[in-house]
């Protein structure tokens, strides 16, 4: 167990990029190549020993050990189904994914899309991964959680029932890129049942990096139908639904063929000549492989015939693979949402088309330190994270009125879906977005210039400023995410829980059609305490004796004797220091133990005698410290009582540890360049006291 | 060398290593769910109810009782979220090793008299896993002995805790391992304030 320095170590590796497509992170750290060679030399199949195949991998409850829907499941490799089969044959189509047992329909809509992009494709599903040469039983699979790419591996036997796959299939049931895809997904999220409902904007984000947009269809956008055909080139995925009004209506189906809370993609949208008019089609593929809209523009369906020739070659399907086509008309009348994955720059190889620019960040909200809480709560909301977002050029889309700078923010909150099981629900999230006026601005820049990287914003900028944009609502979705367009300028992008005082992990993205320049709005890490001059010569005669009398013969204050002392002064419990102490350096932390009383007393607002975690920060800063978000949590974490108090004692040994942690850090920077080297002898000489 | 207790291993997800755990430790689970509360958390004051609580059991250990500062100090050190809690896989951790080194505790008390003297110290900490430098025990004696020189329980796992966290976090931040690690000033500080 190591602390704060596993957090230390994994942040210098995101900083060295591990965590990106490229240098994905190893899931529970299994290596794919590592394991796959030791399989070849020993001349053995993979069997992962972190996802064993027994019914613990199943699920939990619907799918737990004891229940009837488990019984009879073996666990089979793909050779052992078929006698021919295959990882991907004639490329990855839609129709390689039929919906199984489970409830994962969102799961499988997100993963046909999927297919619609080769570039977003390649990067979940590697290459060069097959059931010939040196196939060794294990195979592995890429996904995004949570801000860093994940490489999972998996070996490839899977649950079947009377030798067929009980989960998802390919349609000819020889092709086995998508059931193990599914199996290495639900290995992420600890079981298959764990996948048991989600949303597609879930799936699509874990599969592309992208952020997803949610658009209702009870009040369309007057440009939807354009957004769509636009987001379809830009090689976003979508996806669409149509709302159930109890559980029981749960993948009813209508009597158009129609599913309900059933997840769908949409794969085209396109315009048609129909009796002299222009007419908006939009094409949408059930997962399951069939059942299919009946109503107009169905598969053979009379309107075909009533289009031109070209247009009908283009467009027509007739098969039952699940996919069909249907007026927009009827599209908003019978769905109730469509959701959009816009795709980073990265995932999109071709150059003829537009892209978003990316900026992400990680943060945290702990009680008493930085989880602020929404606006209702003034005295707080200001301790949340910050984020400064400078939006520079407008948008040059000539087709739509909106002139000003587009993007997209989108605030996710981690490792929840996991969690499930204990209970523990998703926090109520959301974010608020202030301008910063131009005096702010430039203080902002001003301090950048003189090498100051930034500063975070207090209670009163909040006070006197109103929020320019926020989030929809507050929610306790997995993610939030909004679309705005505002005029150039700086903004402040401020995350937070709704109410104060929730632990959290969030990352929040901005994803802009033009570069905008993103950072987080932090305090710089320095000390401000102007040494206390005492000379020895100075002491007066009566603070000389009252030493003599506590220090006794060997005129030092051993660490029991300050206690005694400190003890009867404060009548509180102690805190020792360590070695001893002469009269000089006695009267130097006399003297400080003065000047903490007295920001103590100013702090404690309420006179109760203690402060409050909200306070700390003020008082820890009037002491002459900066500290960054990560070293306030720490503070609150080290120093608060259960109920975020902090009492005179702890007060005085945060800042007397704080001032003595600054020095030592500036004595064994010798060459000053910022930071330190030690050995282990050294560092356990300091970390130790 | 040093010998710092092994690291866990990787966080398996909840429901698959709930389901998977032997009777052992399905029972450890079940006590811990009643120590932590509906959180699952284990907060300072928690520990300390919890240690005390086992320790009263033992009349051969000599001690004044956990202190709430020595236990916030112990959860800093293992804490790698800065909630100032512990999650279950730290809490066994911490747990293992206490049983661990309450054995070593006893064995090495040769003069019973309940405490760890001077003299004994060194021997102890090494069976324990720490074959420290004379000046690194001199330290230890004069931050967690009392004035005779003598370490009384809670003081002895007190440093003990410290102690394994501190090497291991040297041994995670020394990447390359080639005996050095590097840190700037905000690391420095989050590493030596909390703990």
């Amino acid at each position: 167990m190591s602390g704060i320095a596993s957090k230390l170590q994994q942040n210098r590796a995101r900083a060295a990029g591990i965590g990106t497509n490229a240098q994905a992170v190893k899931f529970l750290n299994q290596d794919y190549e590592g394991l796959k060679r030791e399989c070849l030399e020993g001349g053995r199949l993979f069997q992962d020993d972190m996802f064993e195949a027994n019914v613990t991998a199943l699920g939990f409850k619907e799918l737990g050990p004891n229940s009837s829907k488990v019984r009879g499941v073996e666990w089979l490799r793909p050779k052992q189904l078929t006698s021919n089969p295959t990882f991907i044959s004639g490329g990855a189509t839609r129709t390689d994914i039929c919906q199984g047992a489970l409830g994962d329909c969102w799961l499988l809509a997100a993963i046909a899309s999927l297919t619609l992009n080769q570039d977003v494709f390649a990067r979940v599903v590697p290459s060069a991964q097959s059931f010939d040469g040196d196939y060794a039983g294990i195979f592995h699979f890429q996904f995004w959680q949570f801000g860093e790419w994940v490489d999972v591996v998996i070996d490839d036997r899977l649950p079947t029932r009377k030798g067929e796959l009980l989960f998802v299939h390919s349609a000819e049931g020889s092709e086995f890129w998508s059931a193990l895809l599914e199996k290495a997904y639900a290995k992420l999220n600890g079981c298959y049942e764990a996948l048991s409902g989600g949303s597609t904007t879930e799936g699509f984000e874990d599969f592309t990096g992208g952020i997803a947009e949610v658009h209702e269809l009870s009040k369309p956008a007057p440009n939807l139908f354009k957004t769509i055909q636009k987001a379809l080139s830009w090689g976003s995925l979508l996806g669409c639904s149509i709302d159930i009004t109890s559980t029981a209506d749960s993948e009813a189906i209508t009597s158009q063929k129609l599913v309900k809370g059933h997840a769908y993609s949409v794969t085209g949208a396109e315009e048609v000549e129909f009796r002299g008019e222009l007419t908006k089609l939009i094409r949408i593929r059930n997962p399951w492989g069939q059942v299919e809209w009946t109503g107009p523009w169905s598969d053979g369906s009379a309107e075909w015939r009533q289009i031109c020739d070209g247009d009908r070659e283009r467009l027509n399907s007739k098969a039952e693979d699940g996919e069909f086509w249907m007026s927009f008309t009827d599209f908003l009348r019978h769905y109730s949402r469509v959701e959009i994955c816009n795709l980073t720059p990265d995932a999109l190889t071709d150059d003829s088309v537009n892209k978003w620019a990316l900026s992400k960040f990680d943060g945290n909200w702990r009680r008493g330190s930085t989880a602020g809480g929404c606006r209702n709560y003034p005295n707080s909301f200001w301790m949340n994270p910050q984020f400064l977002i400078k939006l520079e050029e407008q948008d040059d889309d000539p087709t739509d009125n909106e002139t000003g700078c587009s993007f997209v923010v989108g605030l996710i909150q981690k490792n929840r879906r996991k969690m499930r099981k204990v209970g523990e629900d998703m926090n109520t999230i959301g974010f608020a977005i202030y301008e910063v006026p131009a005096e702010n601005r430039s203080s902002v820049l001003l301090l950048q210039y003189v090498g100051q990287r930034n500063v975070h914003l207090d209670r009163n900028f909040f006070v006197r400023h109103a929020s320019a944009a926020r989030s929809e609502t507050f929610i306790n979705l997995r993610e939030v995410c909004s679309r705005f367009c505002l005029p150039p300028g700086e903004y402040l992008i401020v995350p937070s829980t709704f109410e104060p005082n929730k632990d959290g992990d969030f990352c929040v993205r901005v994803f802009s059609e033009k570069q905008a320049e993103f950072q987080e709005l932090d305090d710089p890490t320095k000390m401000n305490v102007p040494e206390i001059d005492i000379k020895e010569v100075d002491i007066d005669s009566r603070f000389r004796s009252l030493f003599g009398q506590l220090a006794g013969a060997d005129c030092e204050i051993s660490p029991f004797e300050l206690q005694n002392i400190l003890n009867k002064v404060i009548t509180k419990r102690n805190k020792d220091g360590t070695g001893k102490l002469g009269l000089l350096e006695f009267k130097i932390l006399w003297t400080k133990i003065e000047q903490f009383l007295d920001i103590y007393c100013k702090n404690d607002k309420d006179k109760s005698g203690t402060m409050s975690s909200g306070e700390l920060r003020e008082a820890i800063e009037k002491s002459g410290f900066s500290l960054n978000n990560a070293l306030h949590q720490i503070m609150v974490a080290r120093y608060s009582d259960s109920n975020l108090m902090i009492d005179f004692d702890n007060f005085v040994s945060c800042l007397l540890r704080l001032e003595c942690m600054f020095k030592a850090f500036k004595i064994l920077d010798k060459d000053n360049d910022g930071t330190v080297e030690l050995n282990l002898m050294e560092w356990l000489n300091v970390s130790l006291l | 060398q040093f010998l710092p207790s092994n690291p866990p291993p990787p966080r398996r997800p909840l429901a698959y290593a709930e389901s998977n755990e032997s009777e052992e430790e399905r029972n450890f689970r079940k006590v811990f769910q009643q120590l932590a509360g509906d959180d699952m958390e284990v907060s300072p004051n928690e520990l300390m109810n919890i240690l005390n609580k086992i320790i009263s059991k033992h009349a051969d250990l000599k001690t004044d009782g956990f202190s709430i500062e020595s236990c916030r100090s112990m959860v800093a050190v293992m804490d790698s979220d800065s909630t100032g809690k512990l999650g279950f896989h730290e809490f066994k951790h911490l747990w293992n090793n206490i049983k661990k080194w309450q054995g070593v505790y006893k064995s090495y008390d040769r003069d019973h008299s309940g405490t760890i003297g001077a003299d004994e110290l060194p021997a102890a900490f090494r069976a324990a896993g720490f074959p420290l430098t004379d000046q690194l025990f001199q330290m230890i004696i004069r931050r967690y002995s009392d004035e005779n020189g003598n370490m009384d329980f809670d003081n002895y796992i007190g440093c003990l805790v410290r102690l394994d966290a501190m090497c291991c976090a040297f041994k995670t931040l020394d990447k390359d391992n080639d005996g050095m690690i590097k840190v700037n000033v905000q690391e420095w500080l989050q590493l030596t304030m909390y703990s």
